[in-house]
């Protein structure tokens, strides 16, 4: 920041400075505090299409307007009836009867944030819309996110079939709920994370010392060092230290056995000039960081290599891949360095100067970093402004929690014989099954089917002489025939939170979301996924 | 098909009639308007519960919105209790919302208040009144869903006396403290400056006017064994605060601000100085030169400030997220201290730290960083100072839905009485479950709240003496038993001299609690609520009304030996301090054994080791707040080396048994 003008009175200078923030900053304060201004940005310019106005429906939508997502469009041809007027929350009672509820809806979430833009399209259904090329066209061109509750089978498969037909197409979140039971599925090819969140902290590189922070761990000398000053000795120098002197004793080895391991912290122990120094308390603790290797993290090892299958992940691929050529030519073979330090018992000098040295070499390691992916980029033809410094800088400090999930298709487990016969064999997810199939026979037969009717349908899914377990099934079932239609509120506030959570995910590519069918019994209050 | 008959139609269709007839009736108490509040208020009218009681304290501010859906912009600054009530009643007309805009911890919200309800939800934003309105449930036999959000996660747990645990059976952690020295004259870290602006220096410079906690805090310090000289010195600049206090009250004086400035970062820092002793091993703090820093020729220890002048700044980065430079830090502080001076002389009587105050925020922002900049601390945002010094809890949409969706399950299963099914969820970070289920626990039998056995005393606390309600109380039982209200000893069988008083003149009024304790820790405490005389109690009657029949205390489940390392400590936070014999025949005056505190900022704790049989003790003070983390489960973890602990945020990674809290 440039200094403010000496010329300038105290209040001219902080007038100027703007210190307070604008009335966007402090309405969505903490939520800026979970996915920050880039998330935020993200939200800000999606556009998220809902093909219902269900009770379920608005309460996702009104989890995705409060937090300020650009503008969404419900697609919906439905006549409010007296039994949506009293369990939506976004109608106006009698006064919505017999109006179109999509438009009833959006005019009353629009009141919850005038940041927000809302459309409704009351006039066709999606069949309609996905039965003209134009239709297509503007399903996949217009929307970062496509939400489907309750859309009947035929509509709900030939929409999938669409989506998934085209890697650039958005996501489709598909929800399906009857009383107490759900099941929410994403249908994507491919979700890159950068800031998945995840708390796994960066090696601190003990084992495998830069050269500064080796030569100042080296050159202190804890003999002649006044008693305070020995207190506030970082443990990571004491450390790297005596690892390294072990190492010269050892034949470059770190302790191995349970023995040397013991012998090890007990020369840290010795080195204390007071019983209580915290410092070598922390070192004692902290002393498996020598003999457990800095390597690269097998979550990210096995991304390198991943197929690019969707062009919006172009840039994370080519991050990838210079991450891959960083890590397997650099030394010493690691992530690149973290300029992020723990907290740790050291005097205010002695803790800026760690920091100091971590942070130059984080910078050193990331310019070289750089240089590799501008040899990548340039290698491969590709733009060099398709990646900005921001993202790279926020890719290395990530490079320890990386995320690339691969999506399916939606349906594809149903399709799936072995994956169907192995679900429903083993104790860990045959309740996920008996649900989703319970709702899957639901959604071919919609409404007023029958229990038994319902079973056949459900078990018709299922290959040749597989079973569920009775107990799974039948539960599902029942609660499937009992209750085909109602969209319980309790249920729909549930599912209005989840949807929302993974659709914000999605939208703000920070934290992981659910990667298969997540299924849910709010009679037992469980949850699980397939 | 009407609206109202419509209204029921699906809730019907799962409930059953019979249940979903019985809601009509049903009287819910929903404490809390804020983050879960208006998402349950929402889902309670919709189940088709009849008649709810909505309190709360708080009035709606911006940064509410983005979750709040029951209010609007134009709301900002009103009732959320009243808000909520009228948004949510439009719904439906048929139900019969009572809004209450106060303190649940007033004393008209007795146990004979809470019992009219048939269910209480606690949707609130504090660990204090979540443990008040626990005690209050416990007390009144009222069935409770306790819940808790914090970001993406949250808790949800249905609490009924003597079949589940309750709240306080298993201790919640406090606040981190650190030690007075450390704030005072040694930080080393950006949240050192920030606690010192905010607790100690806008205390002195605008808060009460005689800070007796401040002399007390330095007294414990040096029976601590702090470094004397130190605190000597601390003490000294404590009183030189009073000059400063008067300047910025008087109406004439204009240079107040730069007053301010010249002591704290000039005077105080030097005389600091003056004990070189305590910078040996140090590096020392720089004072700060205003003019210097106002013409440019001020220069900081090389590090200090450096990045924020070098570091880079998107343009795009939001307003309160940008680094200010030293003398950006000047002209604030003197800005924001001139602001709060005007506010004094305005009439205020005293001013104390707000997170949505903008006054005291750009206060705290610019004196912490002023004192970060004078220790060669790393300087931090507004915005960051924000989180740090507010406590905030980042807080979303859709996490309360999903736990308010969940508090309603719960809810219908406690009023079904279907207590197989009740749940304590939590909801959690792994996308693979994102629901993480237990069935509930029985409750801990050292349980200082819900192992009590509870009664209600209807009296008139102006008439009824200390004496005769306790011996009405036990009746013909002859046990010898001590007296307590809240921390306070009011007889014990050796000491009866208030025996005499009425309960009024002890302090014992409506809302309050009686503990009798049994001397021989056989039995269960009994906890008394007073309440008040029925309007139709004759004058000339007894001055109260005993409980009929009289409460029978149980007999004690002896605890188990306490583990051998841990002193024992006296019980924090609102438990009774319940003498329990040990194996060894010694009383042991706090149960649970406890981490010892350090000295900190919180309220001392009483050090209070075992005391032999027969010993007794007259000290008024019961409790303390007390750092109740669990002692070495992190270390001892790491040694096997099963986590890394050094993440930016190093904290103990200890699941979660509770959760904070949304506003």
């Amino acid at each position: 920041m440039a200094a403010t003008n000496d010329s300038q009175t105290i209040e001219e200078a902080t007038t100027g400075m703007e210190s307070a923030p604008d009335q966007k900053t402090r309405r969505y304060d903490r939520q800026l505090r979970l996915w920050a201004k880039s998330g935020q940005a993200a939200l800000e310019s999606s556009h998220i299409l809902v093909l219902s106005s269900s009770s379920t429906s608005t309460s996702v939508l009104k989890n995705l307007v409060l937090p300020g997502i650009g503008q969404f469009t419900i697609l919906d041809r439905t006549i409010t009836s007296p039994s949506d007027a009293g369990n939506n929350f976004f109608l106006e009672g009698q006064d919505s009867v017999g109006k179109p509820r999509a438009e009833e809806a959006v005019r009353l979430l629009l009141e919850l944030n005038d940041g927000v833009k809302g459309h409704s399209i009351v006039n066709k259904d999606v069949k309609e819309v996905l039965g003209t090329e134009d239709g297509v066209e503007w399903l996949k061109g217009t929307f970062s996110l496509v939400i489907a509750h309750n859309l009947e089978k035929g509509a709900l498969d030939q929409l999938s079939d669409v989506l998934w037909k085209d890697a650039k197409s958005p996501p489709l979140v598909v929800i399906r709920s009857a009383g107490f039971l759900a099941e929410v599925f994403i249908q994507f090819h491919e979700h890159a994370v950068i800031d998945s969140h995840l708390d796994t902290t960066p090696s601190l590189r003990i084992d495998k010392p830069f050269p500064a922070l080796l030569k100042h761990s080296l050159e202190i000398d804890f003999e002649n060092m006044d008693v305070t000053d020995h207190g506030h000795v970082p443990y990571v120098y004491i450390l790297v230290r005596v690892l390294e002197e072990w190492k010269q004793a050892h034949g470059g080895n770190p302790p191995k056995t349970s023995d040397e391991k013991k012998e090890f912290k007990a020369i840290i122990s010795k080195m204390r000039k007071k019983a209580d120094e915290e410092n070598f308390e922390e070192a004692e603790a902290q002393a498996f960081k020598c003999w457990s290797s800095t390597v690269v993290p097998y979550d990210i090892k096995s991304l390198f290599g991943a197929e690019n299958v969707a062009p919006h992940t172009k840039p994370f691929h080519l991050l990838l891949k210079a991450l891959e050529v960083y890590t397997t030519t650099v030394e010493p073979y690691t992530l690149p360095l973290s300029a992020t330090l723990p907290d740790m018992k050291a005097s205010t000098g002695q803790y800026v100067e760690i920091q100091r040295l971590y942070k130059d070499r984080a910078v050193e390691e990331r310019d070289t970093f750089k240089a590799i992916l501008d040899k990548i980029i340039a290698e491969q033809g590709e733009d060099a402004s398709l990646i900005d410094d921001e993202v790279i800088d926020d890719f290395v400090k990530n490079s320890h929690i990386l995320r690339l999930l691969k999506g399916k298709k939606w349906g594809a487990l149903d399709q799936d014989k072995e994956k169907l016969a192995e679900a429903a064999a083993s104790e860990e997810s045959s309740k996920q099954l008996g649900i989703h199939l319970a709702l899957s026979a639901l959604s071919s037969l919609q409404a007023n089917a029958k229990k038994q009717k319902l079973t056949a349908e459900a078990k018709a899914i299922l290959p040749e002489g597989v079973e569920l377990p009775d107990e799974h099934f039948d539960n599902a079932i029942g609660e499937a025939a009992r209750s085909p239609t109602a969209d319980l509120p309790n249920t729909a506030a549930f599912l209005g939170g989840v949807v929302a959570q993974e659709t914000i995910k999605m939208i703000t590519k920070q934290y992981v979301p659910i990667n298969g069918y997540c299924t849910i019994d709010l009679v037992e209050t469980w949850s699980g996924v397939l | 098909m009407s609206t109202a008959q419509g209204r029921g139609t699906h809730a019907k269709a799962i409930l059953g009639p019979e249940l979903y007839a019985k809601l009509e009736n049903t009287h819910v108490l929903l404490v809390g308007a804020g983050g879960i509040g208006c998402e349950l208020l929402k889902n309670i009218v919709l189940t088709g519960f009849g008649r709810i009681t909505l309190l709360d304290l708080d009035t709606i501010d911006l940064s509410n919105l983005n979750r709040q859906f029951l209010f609007r912009k134009k709301d900002v600054k009103q009732s959320k209790a009243l808000v909520a009530a009228q948004t949510a009643s439009a719904f439906n007309p048929n139900v019969k919302i009572t809004p209450i805009h106060d303190n649940i911890k007033e004393p008209q919200y007795d146990i004979p208040w809470f019992q009219q309800f048939d269910l209480v939800l606690n949707a609130l934003d504090n660990l204090d009144a979540r443990r008040h309105v626990n005690r209050m449930c416990m007390a009144g036999n009222v069935p409770l869903v306790e819940s808790g959000t914090a970001g993406y996660l949250g808790q949800v747990q249905p609490l009924l006396k003597d079949r589940t645990e309750c709240f306080d059976c298993i201790p919640k952690p406090t606040p981190k403290t650190f030690p007075v020295c450390t704030i005072r004259s040694t930080p080393s870290q950006p949240i050192h400056c920030i606690v010192w602006s905010k607790s100690y220096l806008m205390g002195q410079l605008f808060g009460e006017d005689e800070d007796a906690d401040a002399g007390g805090e330095l007294d414990a310090a040096e029976k601590e064994g702090e470094n004397a000289q130190e605190i000597d010195a601390l003490r000294k600049e404590a009183t030189a605060f009073k000059a400063v206090r008067d300047a910025l009250r008087s109406p004439t004086n204009q240079d107040a601000a730069h007053l301010v400035f010249q002591k704290v970062f000039n005077a105080d820092i030097k005389n600091l100085l003056s004990m070189s002793d305590m910078w040996k091993s140090r590096s020392p703090p720089i004072p700060l030169d205003f003019e210097g820093i106002m013409n440019g020729s001020f220069v900081l220890r090389q590090g200090a400030n450096a990045d924020a002048s070098t570091s880079k700044l998107p343009e795009a980065a939001l307003k309160d997220q940008r680094t200010l430079t030293l003398k950006d830090n000047v002209s604030l502080f003197i800005d924001s201290t001139n602001r709060l001076a005007d506010r004094l002389r305005n009439g205020e009587d005293t001013i104390s730290f707000d997170k949505d105050d903008d006054d005291t925020l750009d206060f705290v922002t610019a004196a912490s960083n002023l004192r970060s900049s004078a220790y060669g601390i790393e300087t931090k945002t507004r915005w960051e100072v924000k989180e740090m010094a507010g406590n905030i809890i980042p807080a979303i949409a859709t996490t309360n839905a999903i736990v308010s969706g969940l508090i309603v399950l719960q809810a219908l299963q406690l009023l079904r009485k279907s207590y197989d099914k009740l749940r304590n969820v939590h909801l959690q970070f792994k996308p693979a479950v994102p629901l993480s289920t237990i069935s509930l626990s029985l409750p801990n039998a050292q349980c200082g709240v819900c192992r009590d056995t509870y009664a209600v005393l209807r009296c008139d606390p102006a008439r009824a003496t200390l004496g005769e309600v306790v011996k009405g109380l036990l009746g013909d039982d002859e046990r010898e038993v001590s007296v307590y209200e809240g921390q306070r000893v009011l007889s014990d069988p050796d000491w009866d001299d208030n025996n005499e008083r009425t309960l009024e003149s002890l302090s014992v009024t409506r809302g309050k609690f009686l503990a009798i304790v049994d001397e021989e820790g056989e039995l269960t405490t009994l906890s008394v609520g007073i309440a008040l005389l029925p309007d139709d109690h004759p004058a000339d009657a007894p001055p109260f009304i005993l409980p009929s029949p009289l409460p029978q205390p149980a007999r004690r489940v002896k605890p188990p030996p306490p583990a051998p390392e841990t002193p024992h400590k006296a019980n924090g936070n609102g438990k009774r301090l319940l003498p329990v014999e040990l194996d060894d025949g010694v009383i042991d005056m706090a149960p649970t054994p406890k981490k010892p505190k350090r000295n900190g900022l919180a309220p001392a704790s009483v050090p209070n080791g075992p005391v032999s049989v027969g010993t007794k003790r007259k000290a008024t003070g019961r409790e303390g707040e007390e750092d109740k983390s669990s002692p070495s489960k992190k270390r001892r973890l790491e040694e096997e080396g099963l986590v890394v602990m050094d993440g930016v945020d190093d904290k103990l990674e200890e699941e979660p048994d509770f959760i904070l809290i949304d506003d």
